[in-house]
């Protein structure tokens, strides 16, 4: 990668957001407080309110009850800009529920399952004596993509799902057995030689070995409808149908059972882990998901392994969304979302600036990407440049600190762009993760204050499990998820955990961080979500460009 | 040899001032009459009684306790109080306060008090006459801009918005005011209820002397690069990740 001379990357977005003659070193303002109708968003909701008043025959959204009467807008209600994109969208347009792309992000998490394919082979080749070959395995693949979504194989007298309500399923395979890919119908292949850059594809294939793999992802709506814990489930039902119809097998015979041990459990790949009692989710929930597995199903590094800090940053919006709006901002709080603690992280090319600068000077420093030593002193030395730089420009830009108007917010994009810039530096996400904490210590003490009480609290004592060697907290950072101990509660800190993973194999120009068979399942163009460029598909959902799976209008009365 | 605290290293005024509010040796500036506090805190109305939680402790027949007999309570428990909270918000544009200074500041020098930092606010609570007294102690001293800070129980946002043209630190809720005479009044309490009478907490200081008073490091007053306090955190972050790393 070429040096990215930073420049402020943050004044066009914030000319965006307050105007291009606007002074944004300007340390006071005149607050108009207009209310909530300077918004044309805030507008929208009132008016469809009242449009829905006499439906719902109650009351409902009214902004004038906030506050016993002072209603939001009474500072500026300033849109925001996805970083690196176009998009400019209002800040409603970025809460999960407003925002289809987000959505689908998640369900396409959700709704996927990787299974092998080699021991359902054995088992009819070994057991049963049937012969397998790449014409057998296109007809089964055919069969499959018949029965996944929903429709019958065996059985008379089944009912079937719409096609056009759950055209998003597929099940493609990929290899790292160059000849049985060229034997496979295309339209059945992911494709690994093409998807990725030839040293990727090397990789890859070479850790895989001739393995075959299927990713597997089941209709949106039914995830949606049931749960994570559902995928694995709904895909061994359709997986054990189509093996009897490919393979002319009795329905009731016990080699079935191998078959469906095996696309239960044996041979599975969940996205996320199962969580315990006092967290009460499923497999394929947002809580069990690694920060390496979040790391490698973001796309980036495939088109764009030549700019790790853009790796790395798509990384941290898709996990920001998934972590803080989604998992602890609803289905762990209980809330109505963290939207803006996750949205300082992907927005107004705030945090790309603070990344690029903390990158470039360890490039200038050290000598190139993963060329700085791997100790404690760089992770100190980038940390602090970087964190004072962010500190700097908040100072000196007023509009910014207004934009990341909460401790939270800054001491996350302070320590992701430390600790991205670490883990760039090194090429090791350890480091990385030992700069978040140098700079979260630096930012409490220059300012007096960091975030909230319970978001400090893991990042004062959490210098000490970042070498830790203890059973429950040594993982190595791709390893560790939203329910680490020290991690489990806290806004703010898991997408960019998930970034500095990802920023210390994107230096090495690694083809993957944690699993490779999770990257190579996330290539597959049949994905609703734009898993090359996160913040663009947020974009896209907010400015309602987005269309989403799962949708139920073709089946009810227009609205 | 009697131990002296060090509270914070650093020769910069930011430094100096941070001892001053951890070691509680403060200037007054100020002084705000009891009935004007309480009246800001909202919890009763000045000259009422204090609501109590239990019977005084002389009257309750404690329990054999070692602890007990060393600890003296402070008036509040003694009397039953009900625990209150005062919380403030600091601007970063140089108030002298800065949360977690607020919080040392109470957890050295406000007995029975149970100190809470946030980045845009900071809260403490503790029996309602001593939380009066505590909050009486920092309204009157230098640890308080009466543009700069103010006390907010909700909807604190403003320490990281740009100033008011007047100066003040932004509130949603419009708590203070300037007035044309100069000084800042509260118009509602803390949690927004208005106030029957404005309250009058005086002039701010100008600017050149909260940038003497504060203890927010900026790059364009008192910056922390290179500062004796970097150096320590730099410290005490190596000792803590050193000792996770515990192989053996």
């Amino acid at each position: 990668m070429g040096k990215i001379h930073t420049k402020k990357l943050f004044v066009k977005a914030l000319n965006k957001k307050f105007g291009k003659d606007f002074d944004l070193s300007g340390k006071t303002a005149v607050y108009e407080r207009k209310g909530p109708t300077q918004n044309a968003r805030k507008v929208e909701f009132m008016e469809a309110a009242k449009r829905l008043e006499g439906k719902r025959g109650i009351s409902g959204y009214n902004p004038y009850v906030h506050c016993g009467g002072v209603p939001l807008g009474q500072r500026q209600l300033v849109p925001y800009k996805l970083s690196t994109t176009e998009y400019v969208v209002e800040g409603d347009d970025l809460h999960f529920v407003n925002n289809p792309a987000m959505q689908q992000m998640w369900d396409d998490i959700r709704r996927t399952i990787i299974v092998g394919l080699d021991m359902a082979h054995e088992v009819l080749e070994k057991r049963l004596g049937k012969e397998v070959t790449p014409e057998t395995i296109n007809n089964y693949l055919e069969i499959l993509n018949h029965a996944m979504p929903g429709a019958a194989v065996v059985q008379e007298h089944m009912v079937e799902t719409h096609p056009a309500l759950v055209d998003d399923c597929n099940v493609r395979i990929f290899t790292g057995d160059d000849n049985l890919a060229d034997e496979i119908d295309d339209q059945y292949v992911i494709d690994i030689n093409k998807l990725f850059p030839a040293e990727q594809a090397e990789q890859i294939k070479a850790a895989m070995g001739k393995t075959t793999w299927q990713a597997i992802h089941i209709p949106t709506i039914v995830s949606r409808t049931c749960d994570g814990g559902t995928t694995s489930r709904w895909s061994a039902m359709q997986l054990s149908m189509t093996f009897i119809d490919a393979y002319n097998m009795c329905a009731g015979e016990a080699a079935v059972a191998d078959l469906a041990f095996a696309a239960k459990h044996a041979a599975v790949i969940q996205m996320a882990d199962m969580l315990p009692a006092r967290r009460a989710r499923g497999p394929n929930e947002p809580g069990g998901l690694s920060f390496g597995f979040m790391a490698d199903m973001v796309q980036t590094s495939r088109t764009k392994p030549y700019d790790p800090a853009q790796v790395s940053l798509n990384v941290v919006a898709a996990g920001t969304m998934l972590y803080d709006q989604i998992w602890l901002g609803s289905y762990m709080s209980g809330g109505v979302g963290f939207t803006q603690y996750a949205t300082a992280a992907y927005t107004n090319d705030i945090l790309d600036d603070f990344s690029y600068y903390g990158v470039d000077y360890a490039v200038d420093k050290y000598g190139g990407i993963c060329k700085a030593p791997v100790d404690l002193a760089t992770a100190k030395d980038i940390a602090t440049e970087t964190t004072m730089y962010g500190i700097e420009q908040y100072e000196s830009f007023p509009t910014i600190l207004e934009d990341h108007f909460g401790g939270s917010q800054r001491a996350s994009v302070l320590a992701a762009a430390s600790g991205i810039s670490s883990a760039i530096a090194t090429g090791h996400s350890q480091i990385g993760l030992a700069g978040w904490y140098c700079s979260m210590l630096v930012h409490k003490d220059a300012w007096g204050r960091l975030g909230f009480f319970g978001y400090d609290l893991q990042d004062q004592c959490g210098p000490t499990n970042v070498f830790s060697y203890q059973g429950d907290e040594g993982s190595p950072t791709e390893l560790r998820g939203a329910n680490y101990p020290n991690y489990a509660m806290n806004v703010g800190h898991q997408g960019e955990y998930a970034g500095i993973s990802s920023a210390a194999h994107a230096a090495r120009q690694d083809a993957y961080a944690c699993n490779p068979l999770i990257k190579v399942c996330f290539a597959n163009p049949g994905l609703i979500f734009t898993w090359d460029d996160v913040r663009k598909g947020f974009g896209m959902g907010g400015a309602r460009e987005f269309r989403a799976a799962g949708e139920r209008s073709l089946v009810m009365p227009a609205v | 040899m009697a131990y002296k605290p060090q509270y914070y290293p650093g020769t910069t005024s930011v430094g100096k001032n941070r001892r001053k509010h951890m070691s509680g040796d403060l200037e007054k500036l100020r002084d705000i009459s009891d009935a004007d506090v309480v009246t800001i805190m909202g919890h009763r109305a000045p000259g009422a009684d204090y609501p109590s939680t239990h019977p005084p402790l002389a009257e309750m027949g404690e329990p054999d306790c070692p602890i007990r007999q060393i600890v003296t309570p402070t008036p509040g428990a003694a009397a039953g109080d009900r625990i209150r909270y005062s919380q403030f918000a600091d601007s970063m544009y140089n108030a002298p306060a800065i949360p977690y200074f607020r919080s040392y500041w109470g957890a050295i020098n406000c007995r029975g008090c149970d100190p809470g930092t946030l980045s845009g606010r900071q809260i403490i609570e503790a029996r309602e006459r001593d939380i009066e007294q505590y909050t009486k102690a920092q309204m009157d001293s230098e640890m308080n801009d009466v543009a700069l800070s103010s006390m907010r129980g909700c909807t604190v946002h403003g320490h990281s918005l740009r100033l008011d043209e007047d100066g003040m630190m932004f509130d949603m809720l419009a708590r203070t005011e300037m007035g044309s005479d100069g000084s800042v009044y509260y118009v509602k309490d803390q949690v927004g209820i208005p106030l029957d009478r404005k309250v009058n907490v005086g002039k701010p200081m100008s600017e050149a002397e909260v940038a003497k008073k504060t203890t927010i490091f900026r790059s364009d007053n008192i910056s922390f690069r290179g500062d004796e306090g970097l150096i320590a955190l730099h410290h005490m972050w190596e000792r803590r990740s050193k000792w996770g790393f515990r192989p053996e």
